[in-house]
């Protein structure tokens, strides 16, 4: 490839472009989805394709093409150039600058201890159908759904910096669900245990078939249940429910690029301002939210981003404190720092890298004897959550509205009955800043996300979240009602 | 770009080599070039092409499927036989219908135009230059996103089915934003030569200056407007549940609604082909034609989507598609709306909107770049934007007037509406 590469590299640099880089994606895909009774699709997907991406006169300009000769890669290289200097039309105030970065010659392969590529489809077809089949074998359970997708991405990028990165990561993404119907109502229970980077060792691991019935018997129980509470309350929320709203409410604002006003037209900007690092209280001194790129199994642990920088891992949010954001080696020259913390990058190959929320979790416990019914003893009147369901924050991150997966109510310290129909309702800061409590490290769990939808053209990353569970006081619960 | 003749007789060379299996095969071929820009300049600026191949072959009810965007002939050879190996190892599906027979499709409106193959990164950039040099004369700053390209969707399957369709689109959305406050404009459009840049330049920015300083105001039940672009995706989540399946399991809020009147009589949403605006792809599932369709007629559930095999179950044509959805107008303006309100909200966009509960179609999402006060038939001032909790049925059924439609995707042309007692439920400061 290097031949390729070097073509490339050499075009941009005779057009006097101060960054250049090359990136090959050859990408293979899985995917087994099973409705009802019926399997509805059983495919195998490849693609290959590459993008030169050059800044010239401090301008952007990017190119992608599935041909790979030199002719094709000299024209792609040379269709960057001009698009670069179309750029310049609309400058930025200064010129672009990208933040230094080290040489590194490397080849990286992500965990996969069981190839997912060599298991056979019937294999998987079979356990789908087998969880589906147990779940509908429910009276009152009308739908079920499973789906199995892997992913495994080959990437090399070289970049003006001599750089040289050949890497590889495999990904797993099971799903499991089921809608219950009972008289006018209807409610549904799912698998929430996410994706992770990883083989079919991990499939293995979750057993679906083993929780098959218990999460169809949660969709029926759900139906019967009394609808959501209302008024200010406590709520202790599980490990999978906070991965969605650390993702929306830690992972989002703290995005350079958005905070920069780049992404106004769509996902939108944030409340944080770049002076606000080590100023402001986002959360209780119990709260830290660590990033890190090197989680393993995390499906933002890439080895190195699209810029070329190696993976690294720092406190988001150090004792309620924001501590640091994601950038990229654009945005980090534009507050001042020296060098990026590797969170840019890019879902295909044809798409632009962009500033991307990294593997964010938050820090278990000091006590690792604190359990979650500890935290639930400690509620006279709340809501226990697990799992994601209903999610929508405004576009600068502050007012947030969840829901969940299935929902009990605390009473005097104890769970007392099943609930439907919960969400809750508050701003960031006032959220974070309300936990009080965090069960131990043992009771820490991660959840992979698959499908973070943003940029334009909107393009779809993957990271994991984590957290042990978590007590918050006196929160808004129960607005959302017809 | 290939030739529909050179799709056919690709299509023909996979096809002659599954040996008397039942199978399909479909293209697609993208290109476009795609500008964004923020803060008042081009942050993002990039050009391509790709074409994909996908596969389906049947051995009687089992079925494997390949893609992919190589398409030499060893790699041709390789997509047959992975998936014909595919279909001989996957379980029966007791839910096969046979592929469909070659169909009879409709001359659609014209959506294929050769200005937006001329269009370069050049032009993009000036473009975009007017809207930013308009927000930077006012202190604001615009951001958006330009993108111009074309597409090819063509199938072909072994019953002798053969269908090619191809379309161009020009997509242009602006948000530019005041010291406290913002106004977006959008387009989407089949030509170059149908988008008015000034236009959509002096919208954004006219609605930014207009939403400068909103005031707070308490959440609770108002009459609103929603501009059509607000409509856009309030209206989405419920064309998502017109699937007659779901709605025969008893899964969505239109369970044993067919034939009931559940919107204001003014609600009509259909499949129409004959609106030059907004022209109709020819093909749909499986290669299936698109014809004209009434979904909502005067208010009445007419019809929900049947999958094939769903309409073969029921003894019924199936629905090769939903999309696009038309929903008819009345003859006045956003303004003649907003001279029918006493008192109420008109927004201008909706944002993050989910469901909190799919059965009652119960969805809470955000307002977004302008909201603004209405009182005795006039515009008072702009609000803070608020959450709200709201069901898109319960919003067409109390309809008091709609605004002419507008297309406003490429997948939907929507009126404004103004609807009573839409209810927000908590506030925001941002912006």
């Amino acid at each position: 490839m290097k031949e390729f590469t070097n073509l490339a590299l050499d075009i941009a640099r005779s057009a006097g472009a101060s960054f250049a880089d090359m990136r090959i994606v050859e990408e293979r895909q899985n995917r087994v989805f099973v409705q009802r009774r019926s399997l509805k699709l059983i495919d195998e997907t490849e693609s290959f394709g590459y993008a030169i991406r050059v800044l010239v006169d401090g301008a952007w300009g990017f190119a992608s093409s599935t041909k790979l000769t030199k002719d094709e890669v000299a024209a792609t290289a040379k269709r960057a150039v001009a698009i670069a200097k179309a750029s310049a039309q609309v400058p930025k105030d200064f010129p672009l600058v990208m933040a230094p970065e080290s040489k590194y010659i490397d080849t990286q392969v992500g965990p996969c201890v069981e190839d997912p590529f060599k298991i056979s489809n019937k294999e998987k077809a079979e356990l789908l159908l087998n969880c589906t089949d147990i779940m509908l074998s429910q009276p009152g359970i009308v739908m079920a759904v499973g789906y199995l997708q892997f992913i495994r991405i080959h990437r090399i990028i070289a970049n003006t910096d001599g750089s040289y990165l050949d890497l590889t990561n495999t990904f797993a993404n099971p799903h499991l669900g089921c809608y219950a119907v009972e008289g006018s109502e209807s409610q549904d229970r799912s698998f929430q245990g996410g994706a992770r980077q990883a083989g079919y060792e991990f499939i293995r691991e979750i057993d679906l078939p083993g929780n098959a019935k218990k999460w169809a018997e949660e969709a029926l129980i759900k139906c019967r249940a009394d609808d959501t509470p209302q008024g200010i309350m406590d709520l202790v929320l599980d490990p999978m429910h906070l991965a969605l709203t650390m993702h929306e409410s830690v992972g989002h604002p703290t995005e350079l690029d958005r905070i920069l006003g780049w992404e106004a037209n769509m996902a939108g900007r944030s409340f944080i301002k770049p002076e606000n690092v080590g100023k402001l209280k986002y959360g209780s001194n119990i709260v830290n939210f660590t990033v890190n790129n090197n989680l393993e199994g995390g499906l933002g642990t890439w080895f190195y981003d699209d810029d070329g920088v190696k993976m690294q891992k720092f406190f988001m949010v150090k004792d309620g404190m924001l501590n640091s954001l994601g950038c990229t080696r654009e945005t980090a020259p534009l507050i001042g720092w020296e060098k990026s913390n590797g969170c840019c990058r890019s879902d295909g190959f044809e798409h632009f890298p962009i500033n991307r929320i990294p593997n964010l979790y938050m820090e278990p416990g000091d006590d690792d004897s604190v359990t979650r019914e500890d935290l639930i003893a400690g509620v006279e009147k709340g809501v226990y959550i697990e799992g994601m369901g209903s999610f929508s924050i405004d576009q600068m991150r502050n007012n947030f509205q969840f829901g969940g997966d299935m929902f009990w109510m605390i009473e005097g310290g104890k769970l007392t009955k099943p609930l439907k129909k919960v969400t809750y309702q508050a701003q960031t800061t006032q959220f974070w800043n309300s936990c009080d409590a965090i069960a131990g490290k043992s009771l820490w769990k991660s959840h992979g996300v698959m499908n973070c939808g943003k940029g334009e053209p909107m393009q779809v990353m993957r990271m994991t979240h984590g957290a042990s569970y978590t007590r918050f006081r006196n929160i808004n619960v129960g607005g959302a009602q017809l | 770009m290939r030739t529909r003749d050179e799709i056919k007789a690709l299509f023909d060379k996979v096809l002659t080599k599954v040996n008397g299996l039942e199978a399909q095969v479909s293209y697609n071929f993208e290109k476009s070039i795609a500008t964004r820009f923020g803060e008042n300049s081009i942050t993002q600026n990039m050009g391509g092409e790709s074409e994909s191949l996908r596969f389906v072959v049947y051995k009687g009810n089992r079925s494997g499927s390949y893609i992919t965007n190589k398409l030499d002939d060893a790699s041709l050879d390789r997509l047959v036989r992975t998936a014909v190996k595919m279909a001989e190892d996957s379980p029966e599906d007791p839910e096969y219908v046979p592929l469909p027979g070659p169909q009879e499709y409709l001359k659609m409106q014209k959506g294929y135009f050769d200005d937006v193959n001329a269009v370069t990164p050049d032009n993009i950039a000036g473009d975009i230059k007017v809207v930013v040099d308009m927000a930077k004369s006012k202190g604001f700053k615009a951001s958006g996103l330009f993108e111009a390209g074309a597409e090819i969707d063509a199938i072909a399957n072994t019953n002798g089915l053969f269908g090619f369709d191809s379309s161009t689109n020009v997509s242009y959305s602006t948000t530019v934003h005041g010291p406290v406050g913002s106004g977006k404009a959008e387009i989407s459009r089949n030509s170059y030569a149908q988008i008015n840049i000034d236009e959509i330049a002096e919208k954004a920015v006219g609605n930014a200056a207009m939403a400068q300083n909103p005031v707070e105001i308490e959440p609770g039940d108002y009459d609103v407007i929603f501009e059509p672009s607000a409509m856009l995706e309030f209206f989405a989540f419920m064309l998502w549940n017109m699937n007659a399946r779901d709605a025969d399991e008893g899964t969505t809020v239109f369970a044993d609604k067919i034939g009931q009147k559940l919107f204001s009589d003014k609600v009509n949403i259909s499949i129409d082909i004959d609106d030059s605006e907004l022209p109709v792809p020819i093909f749909g599932d499986a290669g299936l034609a698109v014809r004209p369709r009434a979904w909502v007629k005067d208010g009445v559930l007419e019809r929900l989507r049947y999958s094939r095999y769903w309409a073969k179950e029921k003894g019924l044509e199936p629905d090769p598609s939903l999309y696009p959805a038309f929903m008819r107008g009345e003859d006045r303006s956003i303004d003649d709306l907003v001279k029918m309100c006493k008192k109420g909200l008109l927004v201008k966009n909706l944002w993050y909107i989910r469901y909190v509960d799919r059965k009652e179609l119960l969805l809470t999402g955000m307002t977004r770049d302008g909201v603004f006060l209405i009182e005795d038939g006039k515009i008072v001032g702009p609000v803070k934007n608020m959450r709200w909790n709201e069901s898109p049925i319960h919003f067409l059924d109390n309809v008091v007037a709609m605004s002419r439609a507008e297309r406003v995707e490429s997948y939907a042309k929507l009126p404004g509406i103004l609807s009573k007692d839409f209810t927000f439920s908590s506030k925001t400061d941002s912006l």
